[in-house]
C-alpha cells in the first residue's frame, strides 16, 4: 500500500462509513445526504492521511477515526457550519448541545470509517504486526560510502533525509574509525587544550539510520561493483562514494616519512602531545649537549594546519614549563618552515603578515623559502644547507588525494570520468570548479560536496541528469594560539582577539552534536583556571642521549602509510 | 496477553455476565428487555471483550475495558437498542442525558470485566510489593497536597485520603513498563475519571444501598464540581509515580539495562525548538477561538495589561511554553499522525482542565468555577484547547519525523527493538485517546442547561 494512495482509501472508507451512519440517522433531504457524504469523505481522507504506511493495529485505526470524528465535529459542525449560515461561531455549550446528534453521528462514523479503512488496507504484515525495514518497496539501491569524514558523513545524512521524502537508499558507510573527526580542533588536542574524544562524534550516533562498518578498504572493483575490505565480506554497491580524504605526501624526501610526525588523526595528535611532554621530561634532567635537540620543535608547512600547530605547540610547552624547573624558559625553540615567501598563502597578504608578526614576536622562528630536504633521528636538513638538531619534526607541508581515489578523477558533477557508478568528494576528489581548478580542501567544501553527491545520485536513480557542484568559500579562520587569530569572512578581515573569539564561536557551533559542544566548552573553561595536564599516557620515548644506556632512537610516529595497506584516513579539512 | 482466546473469552463472558447483572440491578430503571436478556447480552459482550483482550497487554486492559464500555454506549445504548425498540436512534442531547446511567453502568461493566481479566492473566497480586505501594501512596499524597490550594470543592482531608487510596491502587493496577512522563500524564486523566465514577458517583451509592440513584444526570451534575479535581488528581498521581519510579531507577538501579539508553541531554535544543514552533502553530489556531469569544483582553490581565495585542502575545508565549513542555514529555512518542493527534489532543484536554478552568481564574485573582455553569462557560476554551493540542501533536510529529525517522532501521534486530518500544508506548494509547474523547464529549452532556 503506497503512502500516497492511503488518503484515497481513507476517502473510500469514509464514504463506506457514511452509508450506515446515514441509514441510522436518516437525513431528511438529498442535500443532507450529500453533506453527510462530503463529511464522510473529509473525515475518511483525514483517517487515511493520519495512518502511516507502517503496519498498524486495528485499534489505532479505529481510534484515528474517533479522533477525526471529534475534530471534524469541532471544525466542520461547530465552526464552519455557522459561518456558512452567515453567523459567527461562538462554540458555546448550548450550541454543542444542539449539535450533539452530529457529535454522536461523527463518532460512530469515525469508528466505522476506521474499521472500513483497516479492512480495505489489510495486509499480512499488518496482521503480524511486524514492520520490516522497508516493507513497501523493492530492494533499495545500494550505496557504499568509503570514508567517515565531513563529506562522507554528510552524504549519508543527506541520504537519510532523502529516504524521508520517499526515496530510500540502502546506505553503508565504511570507515577505519567509528567517529567523525572535527579536524579544525586537532591542533588543540595535540597541545593538550582539548580532550581527544571531545572532538570526535561517533558516526553510529550521528547516522542512526545508516549501516556502519568499521574497516579498512583493500581494493575497489568498479567492474564487479564491490569494495573489498581487509577483513570480512566485500560490500557490493550500485553507487560508490569515495570520501577518503588526503594522505601526507613526503615527495620521497629521505627519512621524512620515517621520522616526521603527521597530524591527520586523533592518534597522531595524542602521540604528538605525549611525545612533546616526554621530551620535556627528558630535558628537565638532560645534560647540556642533549638539550637543544630535545627542546627544538620544527613544523614543516606554513599553511593553516602548520601555522596553527606551531602556535599551539608553543602554548603547550610554555604553558607547562613551570613544572620543569630544569628547563630555562629561553631554551625551547620553535621553527616554522615554509617553502613560499609568506605564510598562510590562502589568506590575504595583510593577514599572513599579521600572523607572521605575531608568531615572530613570541620568538617563533619562521623560515620562508625554506624546505626540508631530509630528516634523521635527531636532526632535519634544510634546503638552505642548514641542519636543525631536533627530535620533533611535524609534517604538514604536503598532502595528496588518497591513492584509491586518485584512480578515479571526477568531473564537475563529482562523478568519476571512468566509472559512472563511482563518485568522489572532499579532499580526495579534487573536483574542478568552473575555472577548472580544484576546490580547496576545506570542511565547508567537503560538507557541501557530500550533500551534492547524494542529490546527484538521487537524480541519477530517478533517471535525471546530475548537476555540477558549485560553491564559493565562505571564509577562513586560523587560530594563532593564545587569544589571537586571523580570519576572512566574505571578504571581511579580522585579526587579534575578535578573530580568536570568532574562531572559537564558529567552530564551537560547527561541532557535531550538543554533547560535544558542551564538552569542548567545558575544556575551554577549565583551561581558564587550570594549567594543561602533563600526564604522559604512552611509553616514554627511547632517546639516544649522552650518559644514558639507551642506544637507539625509535621514532614515535612513522607515517601510517608505512604500515597500513590502504587506510581510510580523515580528510585534510577544516 | 498470551492466554488462550477461548479460555479468556469464557472467563470474560462469565465475568461480563456477572458485571452485567450487577449493573442491571444498579440502574435506576429496569434494563430494556428485562434483566435476563440484559445479562445474556452482557455475557456475549464480555466474551467479545475477552477475544479482543487476548491481543492486549494485561497491564492495559482496564483502559480498554472502559473504552469498550463507552463504545457500546454509543453503538448499543444510543443506536441499536432504540432501533430494536422500533424508534429512531437516540442521539439527541436529551436522549443521551436520559441514558447517562447506562453510560456509567457500561463503564463500570467494562472496568469490572477488565479488572477480573487482568487479575486472572496479569497477576495483579504479583505486582503488589511494599515498594510499589509506598511509591503509589507517596504519589497520591503529593498530588493531593499540590491540588489542595487549587480547589475548594473537596476538603483537604478528603483530597488527601482519596489521593492516598488512589495512589495505592495506581501502581497496583498498572504494573507494566514505565511509559515516560507524557504518556503517564495522559494515562492519569482517565484514571482520575475512573476514580470519579467509582468514588464520586458509585461509592456513595453503594453506601446508600441505592447505586442507581447516583448514576442519574442530577447526581452526576451534583458531583461535577469534583470531576476536575479527580482528573487533576489522576494526572498528578501518574506523573509523580512516574517521576518517583525514574528517580528510584536513577538512584538505586544497579543494572544499567534498566536505565534509559538515551540520556535526556541527547534530546537536544532542536526538540525544544520544534516544540516551540509546534506550540506556536497550535496557538495561532487557538487564537481563532480566542478572538471569536473576545477573551484576549482578559488574557492580557495576566500581565497587568488590557490590550488585545498584549493578550495575543501572552497567549502565543503560553502556547509556545506548553509546546516546549510537550516536546520534553512526548519526545519520540509519536509514531504517525494518528498518535501525534492522540497525544496532542489528550495533552490539550489536560491543559484545559489545568490551565483553562483552574490556573487561569486563579491567576486573575478569582476562584475556579468547576460547577456545570462554570464548565459550560469554559466550553469554547475546550474547543480551542483540543484544536491546539491536535495541531501541536501533528506539527511536532512532522518536525520530529524529519530528524527521527523511527521506521528506517538498519537490520532486523533494530527493527525488533523499535517494534517492542512502539508496542509498549502505543499499547493502551488508543484506549487512552478514546477515553479522552469520551470525557471531552461528556462535558456538554453534563453542563448544558436543560432546554
Amino acid at each position: 500500500m503506497r503512502r500516497r494512495t492511503l488518503p484515497l482509501w481513507g476517502g473510500a472508507a469514509g464514504l463506506l462509513g457514511a452509508l450506515p451512519t446515514g441509514l441510522l440517522a436518516m437525513p431528511e433531504s438529498p442535500l443532507a445526504w450529500a453533506l453527510l457524504g462530503g463529511h464522510g469523505l473529509v473525515v475518511g481522507t483525514a483517517v487515511g492521511v493520519m495512518a502511516g504506511v507502517r503496519p498498524r493495529r486495528p485499534t489505532t485505526t479505529i481510534t484515528s477515526g474517533l479522533l477525526a470524528g471529534l475534530l471534524g465535529w469541532l471544525i466542520l459542525r461547530l465552526t464552519l457550519a455557522p459561518l456558512t449560515r452567515g453567523d459567527l461561531p461562538d462554540w458555546s455549550a448550548a450550541d454543542a448541545g444542539a449539535a450533539y446528534p452530529d457529535l454522536v453521528a461523527g463518532l460512530i462514523h469515525g469508528g466505522l470509517t476506521g474499521v472500513a479503512f483497516q479492512l480495505l488496507t489489510y495486509r499480512s504484515a499488518a496482521r503480524r504486526g511486524e514492520p520490516s525495514t522497508r516493507p513497501e518497496h523493492p530492494p533499495a539501491p545500494r550505496v557504499v560510502i568509503v570514508g567517515g569524514g565531513f563529506a562522507g558523513v554528510e552524504a549519508a545524512r543527506r541520504f537519510e533525509r532523502l529516504a524521508l521524502r520517499g526515496r530510500p537508499v540502502d546506505v553503508t558507510l565504511v570507515s577505519d574509525s567509528n567517529y567523525l573527526l572535527f579536524t579544525p580542533m586537532l591542533a588543540g588536542v595535540a597541545s593538550g587544550a582539548l580532550e581527544a574524544q571531545h572532538i570526535g562524534a561517533p558516526i553510529r550516533a550521528a547516522l542512526t539510520h545508516t549501516r556502519f562498518r568499521r574497516g579498512t578498504v583493500d581494493r575497489i572493483d568498479p567492474v564487479r561493483r564491490n569494495v573489498r575490505l581487509t577483513d570480512g565480506p566485500a560490500e557490493p554497491y550500485d553507487h560508490l562514494i569515495l570520501a577518503l580524504g588526503a594522505v601526507p605526501h613526503f615527495a620521497g624526501l629521505p627519512g621524512v616519512a620515517r621520522h616526521a610526525f603527521t597530524l591527520k588523526s586523533l592518534q597522531d595528535a595524542v602521540r604528538l602531545r605525549n611525545h612533546v611532554l616526554g621530551l620535556l621530561e627528558h630535558a628537565d634532567t638532560a645534560p647540556p649537549g642533549a638539550r637543544e635537540s630535545l627542546l627544538t620543535f620544527v613544523v614543516a608547512g606554513g599553511g593553516f594546519a602548520g601555522t596553527e600547530l606551531i602556535a599551539e605547540l608553543f602554548d603547550l610547552v610554555h604553558g607547562v614549563l613551570h613544572y620543569y624547573p630544569g628547563i630555562h624558559p629561553g631554551e625551547p625553540r620553535f621553527t616554522l618552515l615554509h617553502s613560499g615567501t609568506e605564510i598562510l598563502p590562502e589568506l590575504p597578504a595583510t593577514l599572513g603578515s599579521y600572523a607572521a608578526r605575531k608568531l615572530g614576536a613570541r620568538g617563533i622562528d619562521i623560515r620562508l623559502s625554506t624546505r626540508v630536504t631530509a630528516a634523521g633521528p635527531g636532526n632535519v636538513h634544510l634546503s638552505d644547507g642548514a641542519e636543525l638538531p631536533t627530535h620533533t619534526l611535524v609534517w604538514t607541508a604536503g598532502n595528496r588525494p588518497h591513492p584509491l581515489a586518485a584512480e578515479h578523477p571526477v568531473d564537475a558533477t563529482l562523478r568519476s570520468t571512468a566509472h559512472p557508478g563511482v563518485w568522489a568528494v572532499g579532499d580526495c576528489a579534487r573536483a574542478p570548479d568552473p575555472t577548472g581548478r580544484p576546490y580547496p580542501p576545506t570542511a565547508q567544501h567537503a560538507l557541501r560536496q557530500g550533500r551534492a553527491v547524494a542529490d546527484n545520485i538521487d537524480r541519477v536513480l530517478a533517471g535525471r541528469t546530475p548537476q555540477p557542484f558549485r560553491f564559493h568559500t565562505i571564509g577562513i579562520l586560523v587560530a594563532l594560539g593564545h587569544r589571537t587569530a586571523v580570519a576572512e569572512i566574505r571578504g571581511h578581515r579580522f585579526s587579534g582577539l575578535a578573530a580568536w573569539l570568532l574562531w572559537r564561536g564558529t567552530y564551537l557551533a560547527k561541532l557535531p552534536g550538543l554533547e560535544k559542544r558542551l564538552r569542548v566548552l567545558i575544556d575551554w573553561i577549565i583551561e581558564l583556571a587550570f594549567p594543561r595536564d602533563i600526564a604522559v599516557t604512552s611509553a616514554p620515548p627511547d632517546l639516544n642521549l649522552p650518559g644514558r644506556s639507551v642506544t637507539t632512537w625509535t621514532p614515535a610516529t612513522p607515517s601510517s602509510q608505512d604500515t597500513v595497506p590502504h587506510p581510510v584516513p580523515r580528510p585534510e579539512t577544516r | 496477553m498470551t492466554a488462550r482466546p477461548g479460555r479468556t473469552a469464557l472467563i470474560a463472558g462469565i465475568t461480563g455476565g456477572a458485571a452485567g447483572l450487577l449493573t442491571g440491578l444498579a440502574l435506576p430503571e429496569p434494563p430494556t428487555g428485562g434483566l435476563i436478556l440484559h445479562t445474556v447480552v452482557a455475557v456475549l459482550l464480555g466474551a467479545g471483550f475477552g477475544l479482543l483482550a487476548t491481543r492486549q497487554n494485561p497491564a492495559d486492559l482496564l483502559y480498554w475495558g472502559l473504552a469498550y464500555g463507552a463504545g457500546w454506549w454509543l453503538l448499543g445504548t444510543l443506536t441499536l437498542l432504540p432501533l430494536l425498540d422500533g424508534g429512531p436512534v437516540a442521539w439527541t442531547l436529551p436522549d443521551a442525558r436520559l441514558r447517562l446511567p447506562q453510560l456509567i453502568g457500561l463503564l463500570v461493566y467494562g472496568m469490572g470485566t477488565a479488572a477480573v481479566l487482568t487479575a486472572v492473566h496479569g497477576g495483579v497480586l504479583r505486582g503488589i510489593t511494599p515498594r510499589r505501594l509506598l511509591r503509589g501512596a507517596t504519589a497520591g499524597l503529593a498530588a493531593a497536597l499540590l491540588l489542595i490550594p487549587l480547589t475548594d470543592t473537596m476538603t483537604g482531608g478528603i483530597l488527601i485520603t482519596t489521593g492516598i487510596i488512589a495512589g495505592l491502587l495506581y501502581p497496583t493496577l498498572f504494573a507494566g513498563p514505565a511509559l515516560g512522563s507524557g504518556p503517564a500524564l495522559v494515562r492519569g486523566v482517565p484514571y482520575g475519571f475512573l476514580c470519579w465514577i467509582l468514588a464520586g458517583l458509585s461509592l456513595p451509592a453503594l453506601l446508600d444501598g441505592a447505586p442507581g440513584a447516583h448514576w442519574t444526570l442530577a447526581a452526576a451534575q451534583a458531583a461535577l464540581p469534583r470531576l476536575p479535581a479527580y482528573l487533576l488528581l489522576g494526572a498528578g498521581i501518574a506523573l509523580v509515580d512516574n517521576a518517583l519510579r525514574s528517580l528510584g531507577r536513577l538512584l538505586f538501579a544497579d543494572d544499567i539495562r534498566r536505565l534509559r539508553r538515551e540520556g535526556a541531554g541527547t534530546r537536544g535544543v532542536r526538540a525544544l525548538a520544534y516544540g516551540a514552533l509546534a506550540g506556536l502553530t497550535g496557538g495561532l489556531l487557538f487564537t481563532v477561538v480566542m478572538v471569536g469569544i473576545g477573551v484576549l483582553d482578559t488574557v492580557a490581565r495576566l500581565v497587568g495589561a488590557t490590550s488585545v495585542w498584549t493578550g495575543l502575545l501572552v497567549h502565543l508565549l503560553i502556547s509556545q511554553a506548553i509546546g516546549v513542555s510537550y516536546a520534553l514529555l512526548f519526545h519520540r512518542r509519536s509514531y504517525d499522525l494518528a498518535s501525534g493527534i492522540g497525544w496532542g489532543a489528550s495533552y490539550g484536554f489536560l491543559w484545559w482542565i489545568l490551565g483553562g478552568v483552574t490556573l487561569f481564574p486563579i491567576l486573575l485573582g478569582s476562584t475556579p468555577k468547576w460547577d456545570a455553569a462554570g464548565l459550560a462557560s469554559a466550553f469554547p476554551s475546550l474547543v480551542g484547547h483540543l484544536t491546539y493540542g491536535a495541531a501541536l501533536g501533528v506539527v511536532y510529529h512532522l518536525l520530529e519525523s524529519r530528524t527521527n525517522p523511527w521506521w528506517l532501521t538498519r537490520n532486523t534486530l533494530q527493527t525488533a527493538r523499535v517494534t517492542t518500544e512502539r508496542e509498549q508506548t502505543l499499547g493502551s494509547a488508543p484506549a487512552l485517546w478514546t477515553l479522552t474523547v469520551l470525557i471531552a464529549t461528556t462535558i456538554p452532556l453534563l453542563t448544558t442547561p436543560p432546554g
